[in-house]
Parts: structure tokens; sequence; C-alpha cells
């Protein structure tokens, strides 16, 4: 049994683990949740002995079974936590891609671990290396056992990770968002693995995440902490159905969820059936086909297909004329080149007014397809037709969408600066400008003292909504959105949420919401597709592919959220 | 340049501003007046060692050092200067285009810089004087193209880096112009990378003009320069070597004093939080 008692940790002054007391028994699985910044990942490195040297600990002492592990106000006993990490305890982190050695065979990594704390001879570690990674799922061990990081995928990654973490049959296995950076079927796999290794080696699993469906799929026992304090403390379902704490409310509330249904505050009812009457419309195939009351959908995307790196050889892509020919082969042609087509025969249409969600795993060609659309790849056949100004993006990560360099004032009407450059007649004056920008500012809900101030003093949910305000003040009618929430904490995630819906009805925007997150679509979108290997498999009314999906995989995709 | 949020004050920023203030003080300075004059010779007051009168002692020719130090100052960082200004703004053209574009004019440009780079710097000056003939705007000139692929690098790279960020991206989608995007919104944010490429390059300017003036083919005599100077000096090292020691010595406090000046606003910059 691993006791926390009162732990408080503080980098230089500021405490950010405030009297934090957990208790991990054996065969349990320990969940704790909560924001970023909220102090659970500083917990846990804490309990490993692995936080930094610029890290105090002023108050509380770890015990493990009944040895102090460590104690306030005494130096961190290197020595013995030696003798628990890995034999004892061991940690699997967030990135698969940084947390190996590049340099390293797979194999030669895990079977370090033996080298250090057991005595097998060498025949033994490699027989021993191969087991467990049979046991953690990877099938083909021996070619594992011989591979660079590099020629793993993300989740055999992980899974060469949690054998290390596994092979001495620790008593404690701390995860430290072991699933985030993974797709969300192999998220499963790893979170099924965890659970199975729990139950078979019946070791205590401290499980950090800010995915709450997650801790609540795996973990017998959940803590809530914000801002370093843990405020609820309870099996999975005493927090999540009768959550005490108001914060615990609070998340539980902001996580998107088909459970808590669509009549949510921003989804007026009457919009949704003017977008559905839209919708009839659309399942008709025709070409050409006009809307009811004579509108044109903004976006019509007919039998688009997309390729990617790929010179300017016309006469290659004509040559391909099978849907299914994945490359084209080198030769016969004098300027042909290599082109691979990442999306086939792409077919759908989007509505003024209308949020079209679009999931699928990464490298599925969701982005392909969202840049094909915006013209930023021009090596695609079939037809895309906008009747729309000029359709902006939001992207995924708040930190890099915005230059670094200008301040929010200047960001905001550097949109309305270039409209005015391209067409004469939609220049503006610097004071017009100026309160046009302004105006957008207290729409995105922000008011006017980030004017002047530069991205970098802004938090993610901020920086996200400035983003949105630039891609919206031209009024471009439509709008892609490519996982513009995912970076995003719950409660900021759900805040952005709204702010799209709230816009979407105000300017009757039209809107591709690109996600991985099937939860997330479910709240926002109207309409979905589901989209695998480049191929849109299912498309559909949001309640109707939810409830009745037809495809194996979107039941895959259902099941795992 | 006063301080700025987030921006933090260091020693090194401040000794490197102590340090070339006093330099270019001198340097400025010399242009107009010096103690002596610095052509002037006294057969009576050859290798006279440092004194009240002369502070760095006299030459062979009896001439003062502490103005031909001050003279030599001057010119040199004159000359290092506009060398710095010539193939910084050249750099930043030329990567700028070629990295954001990339394409045939990327590789064309590229190349004939690899060709520069391939040479070593001072035969290629050498070649180059000898084409053009000696002289200061000459000596500016071939410092210029020797010193310019290594600024066209440094700007290529950032606007390799920056060209497919994110904002630049939605600038795109914006339909800003395209040299609006290259001048106004990736130009800043390669600043701090690009300054203190300068710093380097100023240094290692003064240094190859010391080097260039010490073979003979950089400033002519009766100028003075330090590298000149020094060249000089040598025959004499053992009987008068505080005729070396002078100009050497403010080579080394110029050239220390300015990479104490580059670290410092390295580090000024990159405390500032936007650069995190």
């Amino acid at each position: 049994m691993i006791r926390i008692e009162d732990l408080s940790v503080a980098f230089g002054g500021t405490e950010v683990v405030k009297h934090v007391s957990l208790e991990i028994r054996d065969g349990e699985i320990l969940g704790i949740v909560g924001e970023s910044g909220s102090g659970k990942s500083v917990t846990a490195l804490t309990l490993m002995g692995l936080v930094s040297d610029a890290a105090d600990m002023t108050a509380g002492r770890i015990l493990f079974d009944d040895v102090v592990l460590r104690e306030a106000g005494k130096p961190c006993d290197r020595a013995l936590y030696r003798r628990y990490q890995g034999a004892e305890m061991s940690q699997v982190f967030q990135e698969p891609q940084t947390s190996l050695n590049p340099t390293r065979k797979a194999g030669k990594q895990v079977e370090e671990v033996l080298r250090l704390h057991t005595k097998l001879t060498g025949e033994e570690i490699r027989t021993r290396v191969l087991e467990t990674f049979r046991a953690v799922g990877l099938h083909e061990a021996e070619r594992v056992y011989d591979s660079y990081p590099h020629q793993l995928s993300g989740g055999m990654r992980q899974r060469v990770m949690i054998a290390m973490a596994v092979i001495l049959h620790p008593r404690l296995i701390v995860a430290d968002e072991p699933t985030t950076a993974l797709d969300v079927t192999i998220q499963n796999q790893i979170v099924e693995l965890l659970r199975k290794i729990n139950r078979e080696q019946k070791n205590a699993m401290l499980f950090i995440t800010h995915d709450l469906h997650l801790a609540r799929r795996l973990c017998h026992r959940v803590a809530v902490m914000k801002d370093g304090c843990v405020v609820e403390t309870g099996t999975a379902e005493e927090v999540f159905d009768h959550p005490g704490h108001t914060y615990t409310k609070r998340l539980v509330e902001a996580v998107p969820s088909r459970m808590k249904g669509k009549a949510g505050p921003g989804r007026k009812s009457g919009e949704l059936s003017a977008a559905e009457a839209k919708r009839g419309e659309s399942e008709i195939p025709e070409k050409g086909v006009a809307g009811n009351d004579g509108t044109a959908p903004v976006l019509k995307v007919r039998n688009l297909s997309v390729y990617y790196q790929d010179g300017k050889s016309v006469q290659a892509r004509e040559q391909t004329e099978g849907p299914e020919r994945k490359k084209v082969s080198p030769g016969n042609r004098l300027f042909r080149k290599r082109s691979q087509c990442v999306v086939w025969n792409a077919d759908f249409e989007i509505y003024s007014g209308e949020s079209l969600g679009l999931v699928g795993e990464s490298g599925c060609g969701k982005t392909s397809l969202s840049k094909a659309i915006l013209g930023m790849n021009r090596h695609i056949e079939g037809e895309i037709v906008h009747n729309s100004v000029r359709p902006q993006m939001v992207f995924q990560d708040p930190y890099s969408s915005l230059n670094p360099a200008k301040t929010i004032g200047w960001l905001l009407q550097e949109p309305l600066r270039a409209a005015g450059a391209l067409d004469k007649s939609l220049a503006m004056t610097r004071g017009d400008r100026e309160t046009a920008a302004r105006d957008m500012l207290r729409r995105v809900g922000m008011d006017e003292r980030y004017w002047g101030r530069r991205p970098s003093e802004l938090s993610g949910g901020q920086r996200q909504r400035v983003s949105i305000a630039q891609a919206l003040i031209t009024n471009p009618g439509f709008l892609i959105a490519d996982e513009p929430v995912s970076a995003l904490d719950v409660t900021i995630q759900a805040q952005i949420m709204e702010l799209f819906l709230k816009l979407q009805e105000e300017m009757h925007l039209a809107c591709l919401f690109i996600s991985h997150d099937i939860n997330v679509v479910y709240r926002m979108c109207d309409r979905i597709m589901v989209m695998k290997e480049g191929h849109i498999i299912e498309t559909g009314e949001t309640e109707e592919v939810f409830a009745h999906p037809t495809e194996d995989y979107t039941k895959l995709l259902l099941w795992g959220s | 340049m006063k301080k700025k949020n987030g921006k933090k004050w260091n020693k090194y920023l401040y000794a490197g501003i102590v340090m070339t203030g006093i330099a270019v003080l001198l340097g400025v300075a010399g242009f107009f007046w010096t103690p002596y004059s610095t052509t002037a010779m006294s057969a009576a007051e050859k290798f006279s060692a440092p004194s009240l009168r002369h502070p760095f002692g006299t030459d062979n020719f009896g001439r003062d050092i502490f103005s031909r130090v001050m003279r030599g100052l001057g010119t040199t960082m004159l000359i290092s200067s506009l060398v710095v200004f010539f193939s910084g703004l050249a750099g930043i053209f030329l990567g700028a285009v070629t990295g954001y574009f990339g394409g045939i004019l990327d590789e064309a440009v590229m190349r004939v810089t690899d060709a520069l780079n391939g040479f070593p710097s001072i035969l290629l000056t050498l070649v180059i004087i000898s084409i053009l003939g000696s002289g200061r705007q000459n000596v500016i000139i071939s410092m210029s193209l020797v010193f310019m692929p290594g600024f066209v690098r440094i700007v290529r790279g950032e606007f390799i880096r920056l060209r497919d960020a994110d904002y630049i991206k939605r600038a795109r989608m914006m339909e800003v112009g395209k040299f609006r995007i290259l001048f106004i919104h990736i130009l800043p944010n390669i600043f701090s990378v690009f300054w203190v490429s300068v710093m380097i390059g100023f240094n290692n300017a003064i240094l190859a003009e010391s080097g260039m003036s010490y073979l003979g083919i950089g400033v002519q005599p009766p100028d003075a320069s330090l590298g000149n100077m020094l060249s000089d000096a040598q025959g004499y090292l053992q009987s008068a070597p505080w005729c070396a020691l002078a100009p050497g010595l403010t080579i080394v406090w110029l050239v220390l004093g300015f990479s104490l000046f580059s670290e410092g606003i390295r580090r000024w910059t990159s405390a500032a939080v936007n650069f995190v």
C-alpha cells in the first residue's frame, strides 16, 4: 500500500501541490483527474522521486508500505529511491515519441531494466523481454525487439513503454496520461491492456488523466485535483454521478457527452429544424441541385480525390483512373512522379448555418481534405465549388496560430487590411477598422484590456478566441475548424464550444468541424462524416449515426468514447 | 533600450554596453579630433615608451599610437558596420525570398552561396581585391560578398521554419500579400536570431578587416587601421612591444565587448515570454 500524506510541493516559493493526501491499495486503480496546472503530474513525479531539484517538498511524507520514502525537510534519499524505482514502482509517460531513446533498439532498452535489477543471464533476459512483449499485445515480438523506436507506431511504442514498466512486476505503476497522444481506437486497446495488467498482476495503479470518460471507465477510485488541492475523492461512480464539490460538478458538466443530449444552451431548436430542412435536400445526389428557397450550398464537393507529394504531372494523375490504386508507379512517362492518393472520391456539401463534423483518426486524410478545400493543395481531382467569400480556418494549437510578434489589435485588423488591399471597394479607414476589430473582440468575449497585448500574454483559451475572431472578422460565411478545442482543458473547451455555437448562429456560418473526439462533434454538429483511410465511410445526421451506426469502424469509434 | 515586460536586464548586457560604448566613443571622436596628428612623424620621439605625453607610446616613425588607435578604431568599426549592414540587408532579402518561395531560385542562390563558402574567405577577398584594386570601398565590397552567405543561410533557415507556421498559413488564407507576409509577418519573428548573427558577424568583420590590413590588402598606409598597425609593429615586438600591444588589446577589447553585448541581447530577448 502506498500512502501520500499531506504532501505539499513548491517551486520557487509558489506551492503547486497543497496538502494532498492519497492512498493507493494493491490491485486498485486510482485516477487523478484535473485540468492542466492542477498539480497532478507534480504529485506523481514527487511520488516517484523524479521531480526536479527545483521543487521543494514543504510538507508531508510519502510511504511505501511502512517505509518512509521521503519526508518534508529531509533531502531526497536517492539510494533508497533507486531500490524502489523500477522494481517496486514504475512509470509510463505521455509521449511515446520522446520517452524511448531513438538511437537504441526497443528490445535493448527494455533489457536494460532487467540487467539493472535482476541477475538473469543474457539469454534469459531476452526470453523474458519477448514474453513481456507478447503479454502487452506486441504480437511480432521478435520484430519489435529489433526495431528502433521510429520504426514502431505510436501505439506500439506505448506498449513497449508499458512492457518496460511491468516487466519486473512492480507493486505500483504510475501512468501519466498514457493514452493522450494516441488515436481513439489505439487508446482503447491501451486502456484495456492496463486494465488487464492490473487484474492479472494485482498491482496498484495511479492513472493520471484529464479525460473524465477515461477515468470513469478504468478507475476504481478517483481523486479530483484543482489548483494543487484534492477537492474530492471517492469511487468513480460516486464522483461522476453524484459530484459533491462544485468544481467537480462543473468539470463533469463541461465534458461533452452523448448522455446529456444536445438540447444544451446555445443550440436553439428552431435552428436545428431549419438546418434539418436543408439537409433533406442535401441527400439528393444529383449535381447542381440547389437547396430549398434557392440557397445553394456554401460548399459543394464532388468526387474529390486528393493526392499528396506529386509534381506537376497531369498525365500521371490521368492514368490513376482506378480509385483504389494507391501509388502511381514511377516509370513509363518521363515527367511522371510518384503520387499517393490520400482522399478518395469525397462527396458532400455544407449549407449555410450548418456544422458538418468530420471524424477520423490521425492519418485518415482529414487535414488533406481541408487543405484541398482551402486551395492549399492543388493536386486534386474532382470539383470544389465555393459559395463563400473566403473560407477561413481555425487551427488546433492556440500557441502557434497567432503571430507572436504582433499585438491582438494588430492581428484582428490584419484580415481587414488584407481584404482592403485586395479589393479596393472593401478598403476601410483606420478608424472603421479599429471599431470593427474592437467589436469583434467583444463578440468573442474578451474585453478592451487585451487590445494592446501580445499572444504570449494570453492563455490558451483566450488565444483560441482571438483566432476565432481573426477568422470571422471578414465574415467569411464558411469556416474550417481543425480540432479547435483538442488542445484545451475541459472547462475551457466547453466555453469555446459555446462561443462557436453562439457565433455560428449570429453569423449564420457554415462550418466544417474536424475532430477526433466524437463527443465534441456530437455536441457541435448537425451532421457528421466518418472518415477512414481516405474514404468517407459514413455520412448522416448526428443523431442517426450515433444511434444506429452502420459501419463497424464507426461502432468502434463510438464504443471507444 | 528600455526594459520591457518580461525582458531581463543582465550583467552581460551591462558590461557589453560599457565596453562597446567606450570603443565607439573613442572611434567616432577619432574622426574629428585626435591628441596628435595621426600622420605627423617625429624622429626625436621614435619608440618612446608609454608615458603621460603619449599614453600608448610612439611607433617607429614617432607617431602617437593613442591617436592612431583612435583613428584605426574608427576606420575598423566603420568598415565592419558597413560590411555587416550591406551583407545583412542582402542576406535578409535573399534569405527571405529563397526560404519562403523555395524552388529554382532557392537552388540557384544556395549553390552560389555554397560556392562562395567553398573558398577560404581570405583567398576570396584576395581575388576580389586583386580584381577591384585595393582601397577602402573595395574592402567593404569584397568583405560584404564574403559575409553574405552566412546571413542568407540564417535568414533562409528561419523563413523555412516559419513559412509553415499556423499563423503564416492563416495569413495566406486571409490573402495577405506575399511581400507583406515576408517582411511584416515573418521578419519581426526572426529578429532575435538575426540580431545575434549580426553581432557575431560584426565581430568577425572586425577580425577579418584587421587580418586583411595585416596582410596588406586592406586599408593602405598612411591611413591607420588596427590591422596595419599590428602588421607594422611586428618587427619591433622585442624592442617596443607597446606598438603591437596597443592595437592588439584594442581589438580584443572591441571583440570581447561586442561578444558580451550580443550574449546580453540574446539573454535579454530570450527572457521575454514570446520566444518561449
